[in-house]
């Protein structure tokens, strides 16, 4: 009997550790007040801002901020699983504009208009008004309080211009010929053939808002409220057209252009392949402005020119979806000919609010959101590289001074935020998607059906024909009318403004 | 026992075949070693370092930098992400495969050492009883009342129809039905899974992690064992019963020293598989028990791979785990004894 | 391996008879045997048999996020028609397209094969109606899976996730065993120092999946990794891997087979030390050589050890997911995602019910090769899996 006692007394012991780890898990919160818990996903980019100013935050008012990082890639699914099964885990939650549909639509997110009407700190109408819509706003409420700003524009070597004695790229077409012209050359002086055009590709990276770039300028001619990714009559997608395979076939040539190995290389490899002067032109967020004149990241500092997005001399029919030239019906928008329609590509990031929290904590939590977009705050982490934060205030692509300070030459900051401006003030330029299950629409289908254009798997017009089918499908599945309404809700945003 | 001294070894060598069979293992050393030296010379570099090209000798082709170690180390900094995860790894790994140990064991040995003929019926309808019960808890029934109308009923059910079922399963049966458990992909069943203990008010708790691991690593440490144990020649215990000893003393006493081999190597690998695992991880855990698989999987921000800081953490990762494994090395080939049994 | 085959009665008997000794062995039996079992039982019907029995409700429904909760949707069967016979079959299966003449050849001797391994059955004593039915169904399925695997690896198909995985497990197992084997082999010898070398190639089992992701990222990039010197040396500079599906599935299979070497190794390394020694000697003596003593002693012993762990690792390999995840994404195009992928990918687009039924699509494949080589294994080798 002694050694079934023993035995038993091994079976306590075991439950006591396992409680006892629990407890220490669960006191483990050694402050009074308000906590707020926040939902980032993993940084520095984003998250290190949040962590440096989180006890910046508690100082001047007491709340505590914990933040919590899941990989970025889970993030969504991280916000949605628990607010859909009620677990509410978190009470703030660092998300994507283009996720607001999914969130907003079931409740999850309380409607902050209220909070930014009675807040004179965060100086609402500092913010470009593009962003004050595309990210906070859905509809008719404020869900997000936006952090950052983000659209793609083309970043190329200014230096390796001048001495070829090229033109920066207006069009497509232009954009393939300097690319042609400078792959193979020596672009940083080590000795080794670079490349012309550096574009992350990797299957279930980000590649799918390179395609878009490129198809922009030739599916939406008419101001940012025609849309760029659906019929607004029908919902047909806007994929199986002359103008979107034309766009197919210069990104597919593109790949011609670059690293060998670009169909596996993410924004990352992109990005140290550009700033350590490997690539001629990349495309990217405005990121790369703030990382080239960090030492440790980049060799090329003063060598970075920023241009807006290249447009098409011809645009799409959407009655026929054929190709026609452009003119002044065709492109109301057009500059010197070419239609420009700059990608707002993801948007930025928001900070939005749990609706299942205790009011005292939405109240903090709309605090710190605030405090984090307040000029004093944003102004100086938008100069950072590490911060991922890109401009969004007007003062802040105004004013040179906090850039210069930064370590920008005058001229390169002009130049940078210049074409961002030039790209925020476009009257063409594209909302990214923002429907419910945008997730499926973009990350799935076409991340998935691109990869497999890019892989030789389909040709051009095979690939649109795929990604016609299968968004149709999807339309389908969730309801051809509440999508529809949903497509004409984000587009009619801009056209209130 | 069948081990033998190397002295007696049957593979004697000439010394030719010596020298290759050297080269061969150096070669396979480097193939090993290598990617590890890579990870610990990527945690020294800036970004910089790693994109301009490879760079293998600190201090001679780069300058190393600690950058990534203080990131992740410095406990002074308050938005350091790294000892909680850890902490909560070792806690939840060791946890778990000492709990799956015990459990596992009990019935790798009670497999091979008692006969079973459940009928299956009666097992299902058991387990309609628990699906019930549960439901009943979903449905905001107080758990004791749910736990015990469903005991009762399957009381009920088993004596009153249980006889009319004349389908047995055997001993083999069991083992094959518990060890093909593992053969679930845990996609398949960590929706449901992420329910239950949501409906439990247990999500982001090391218990949730704790339990689940315990279940997946169950069907490894049930079959390992029950090979180990089957290897263990049963007249020690024999004379035992006729001296009286109870079948837990016996077990304990008896049973389980002889097995510690067996124990210790189903101990590692069970620990490794809990250690390292991600996808239940990434839906169970939350804010306070993250786990550093989602930690280093983190890393991968909008940016792409934070290739130092990765390096660093998986060097962290991986430190006590060697030190176990040289530390119980002679363990792990003697426990491994799985279909080594003759019958 | 004859005689092996006979030996099977024998040692079942054996250790029947063994069992109902010990029945007789304690008064406390009665109490032991569940208390031994019982726990297990439990755990493994909560947290195995509940989800999994709640998965396949799932993968028969549409689930949308609603207001207040979730909106299940019964749909019928129409998950699983999408990815074998409607737009997901693309995806799933792969184009299917004339195979290649080596690809026919090996399907006509694979069909061959599995129809005489049903007709001897169907000729054999034991037969029954039941046995001929799940002869014939394994037959018909080995047939059609392999008829997939070939008809979209020809020259114009395209390989959709079920082909990727069944690649992954099966060229990843073999060399795993292969590798494994021979490390084995070398280190029963009596080395100096062969304690270092036990320790060291343990090592890759130790590091988490997606750490090996990651790690396998930065050995692979073909521009800035450690091997990119030695790469463009050979003239590469100008391709990459990255570009063609079968050079990305080498690279992942790279990755998974280091991971996994060591597993296999350990194990085997176990069952080499047991093999009894007198017979090696006696073998020796009447003038053996090396690859005689291997045939007939070596492989015979470790027959049964082998066959465990590689279905240990034929279950596992299944899984994997964490390795393409993290080295390609599963490109170009789906070149390398796995079922498991997949199945991740679906479940995060959100479309549970789609993920559900790819689960389980994934859990009958991997029941059926299991089962089959259970099967096969125990008619040649003997009952000890």
């Amino acid at each position: 009997m002694r050694n079934l006692r023993s035995f038993l007394a091994l079976a306590v012991m075991l439950v006591l550790m396992f409680c006892l780890f629990s407890l220490a898990s669960a006191q483990d919160q050694p402050y009074a007040g308000v906590t707020v818990r926040v939902l980032s996903f993993t940084g520095p980019q984003v998250t290190e801002p949040l962590l440096r100013r989180g006890p910046d935050f508690e100082a001047l008012t007491g709340a505590h901020v914990e933040v919590t990082t899941v990989p970025f890639s889970d993030l969504y699914q991280s916000i949605l699983t628990d607010q859909a099964t009620g677990t509410n885990s978190y009470d703030a939650f660092v998300l994507a504009p283009q996720w607001l549909a999914d969130f907003v639509t079931p409740g999850y997110f309380a409607d902050l208009s209220g909070h930014v009407a009675s807040d004179e700190a965060i100086q609402w109408d500092d913010i470009a008004p593009f962003f004050r819509n595309f990210i906070a706003s859905y509809a008719g409420g404020v869900y997000s309080i936006p952090l950052d700003g983000d659209l793609h524009t083309i970043y190329y070597r200014t230096d390796v211009f001048a001495d070829e004695g090229l033109e920066p790229p207006k069009t497509w077409e232009d954009y393939l010929t300097v690319a042609a012209a400078l792959n193979g050359k020596d672009l940083n002086g080590d000795g080794e053939a670079d490349y012309g055009s550096c574009i992350p590709k990797r299957r279930a990276g980000q590649g799918y808002w390179w395609v878009l770039d490129v198809a922009g300028g030739y599916l939406q001619s008419q101001g940012t409220g025609q849309g760029a990714f659906f019929d607004t009559q029908t919902m047909n997608p806007l994929v199986n057209n002359a103008g979107f395979i034309r766009a197919l076939e210069i990104y597919d040539e593109t790949t011609q252009y670059g690293p060998p190995d670009e169909l596996n290389l993410e924004l990352n490899d992109t990005r140290s392949l550009f700033l350590t002067g490997r690539c001629a032109l990349t495309i990217d967020w405005g990121d790369i402005g703030s990382l080239s004149i960090d030492p440790d990241s980049s060799t090329v500092a003063g060598k970075v020119g920023t241009l807006l997005m290249p447009g098409s001399t011809e645009v799409v029919d959407r009655a026929t979806g054929a190709l026609v030239p452009c003119d002044e019906t065709t492109c109301p928008y057009a500059i010197d000919g070419v239609n420009h329609a700059p990608l707002a590509a993801f948007g930025g990031w928001g900070g939005a609010v749990s609706a299942a929290s205790a009011p005292e904590v939405q109240d903090a939590a709309y605090a710190f959101f605030s405090y984090m977009s307040q000029p004093a705050q944003s102004n100086v982490d938008v100069t950072m590289g590490k911060t991922g934060y890109n401009p969004y205030r007007l003062s802040q692509t105004a004013d040179l001074a906090p850039w210069v300070a930064a370590g920008f030459t005058e001229e390169g900051a002009a130049d940078y935020l210049g074409a961002i401006e030039a790209s925020l003030n476009s009257p063409n330029m594209i909302l990214d998607l923002s429907i419910p299950q945008t997730q499926r629409y973009q990350q799935v289908v076409l991340d998935t059906v691109i990869s497999q254009f890019l892989a030789g798997e389909f040709t051009a017009e095979e690939a649109a024909q795929q990604i016609y089918d299968q968004w149709q499908e999807v339309t389908d599945e969730i309801g051809r009318d509440s999508q529809q309404e949903a497509y004409l809700a984000s587009l009619r945003i801009s056209r209130d403004d | 026992m069948r081990l033998s001294k190397s002295s007696t070894s049957p593979f004697r060598l000439s010394l030719g075949a010596k020298l290759i069979s050297y080269l061969i293992l150096l070669f396979w050393t480097f193939i090993v070693l290598f990617p590890l030296y890579w990870l610990l010379v990527t945690s020294f570099k800036l970004p910089i370092d790693v994109s301009q090209g490879p760079k293998y000798v600190p201090t001679v082709d780069f300058q190393p930098s600690l950058h990534a170690w203080i990131d992740m180390l410095n406990p002074s900094d308050s938005a350091n992400i790294f000892w909680r995860p850890y902490f909560t790894t070792i806690g939840v790994g060791v946890i778990s495969a000492v709990l799956s140990l015990v459990i596992g064991a009990g019935a790798a040995y009670a497999l091979t050492r008692f006969e079973y003929r459940p009928k299956p019926a009666l097992i299902f309808i058991f387990f309609l009883c628990g699906v019930g019960a549960a439901l009943m808890i979903a449905l905001g029934v107080p758990w004791l009342v749910a736990v015990a109308v469903g005991v009762v009923v399957y009381f009920l059910l088993a004596q009153g129809i249980g006889w009319r079922f004349k389908g047995t399963m055997n001993n083999s049966d069991i083992a094959f039905w518990l060890i093909s458990q593992r053969i679930l992909p845990p996609v398949t069943v960590i929706i449901p899974i992420y329910i239950l203990f949501q409906q439990l008010g247990m999500l982001d708790t090391p218990q949730a992690l704790i339990i689940s691991y315990c279940a997946t690593n169950l069907p490894i440490v049930i079959w390992f064992m029950r090979d180990y144990f089957q290897t263990i020649p049963i007249e020690l215990e024999e004379s035992a019963f006729i001296d009286g000893a109870s079948r837990f003393q016996v077990f304990h006493r008896i049973v389980l020293p002889l097995a510690v081999p067996g124990l210790v190597a189903t101990f590692l690998i069970v620990l490794v598989f809990s250690w390292n695992e991600y996808t239940m991880a990434l839906f169970l855990s939350g804010s306070r028990t993250q786990t550093m698989p989602l930690l280093v999987s983190a890393q991968n921000a909008t940016r792409g791979p934070q290739w130092w800081n990765i390096s660093v953490l998986v060097l962290l990762m991986v430190t006590p785990l060697i030190f176990m494994a040289v530390l119980l090395e002679r363990y792990i080939a003697k426990g491994l004894l799985i279909g080594a049994v003759k019958g | 391996m004859e005689t092996l085959e006979r030996d099977v009665p024998l040692s079942k008997t054996a250790s029947e008879r063994q069992i109902r000794k010990q029945v007789r062995g304690s008064r406390h039996d009665n109490t032991a045997r569940f208390v031994f079992l019982l726990p297990t039982v439990l755990i493994i019907l909560f947290l195995s048999i509940f989800p999994l029995v709640s998965s396949l409700l799932l993968s028969l429904t549409r689930v949308n996020f609603v207001r207040g909760g979730l909106d299940i949707k019964f749909i019928g069967l129409a998950n699983y028609e999408k990815l074998l016979l409607g737009s997901g079959q693309r995806h799933f299966i792969g184009s299917l397209q004339a195979p290649s003449l080596f690809g026919g050849l090996c399907w006509l001797v694979v069909s061959g094969l599995m129809i005489f391994w049903f007709m001897r059955y169907v000729q054999s004593t034991g037969r029954s109606i039941t046995g001929a039915f799940f002869h014939l169904l394994a037959t018909i399925l080995t047939i059609g899976m392999f008829w997939i695997v070939v008809a979209t690896l020809g020259e114009k198909g395209v390989p959709g996730t079920f082909v990727v995985t069944l690649i992954f497990v099966f060229v990843g197992v073999f060399f795993q065993y292969i590798i494994g084997l021979g490390l084995a082999l070398l280190l029963v010898q009596d080395l100096p120092g062969r304690r270092f070398f036990r320790v060291i190639f343990l090592l890759p089992m130790t590091i988490t999946p997606v750490g090996i992701g990651f790690l396998f990222r930065m050995m692979t990039n073909t521009s800035v990794g450690p091997f990119a010197p030695i790469w463009v040396g050979l003239g590469l500079r100008d391709f990459s891997w990255a570009e063609t599906g079968s050079g990305a599935r080498t690279a992942v299979l790279i990755g998974d087979i280091w991971q996994w070497i060591p597993f296999m190794f350990i194990v085997l390394l176990a069952a080499l030390e047991g093999v009894a020694h007198e017979q090696v000697e006696a073998a020796r003596v009447d003038g053996a050589n090396r690859l005689q003593l291997f045939q007939h002693i070596i492989v015979p012993q470790i027959a049964p050890v082998s066959m465990t762990v590689i279905l240990i690792r034929l279950i596992e390999a299944f899984k994997i997911i964490d390795m393409p995840r993290l080295l390609t994404g599963g490109g170009p195009g789906t070149a390398t995602e796995s079922m498991a992928l997949h199945a991740y990918n679906e479940w995060r687009s959100p479309n549970l019910g789609g993920s559900a039924a790819l689960s389980y699509l994934l859990l009958f494949v991997v029941t059926f090769v299991a089962i089959m080589f259970v099967n096969i294994v125990r008619q040649r080798i003997g009952e000890h899996l």
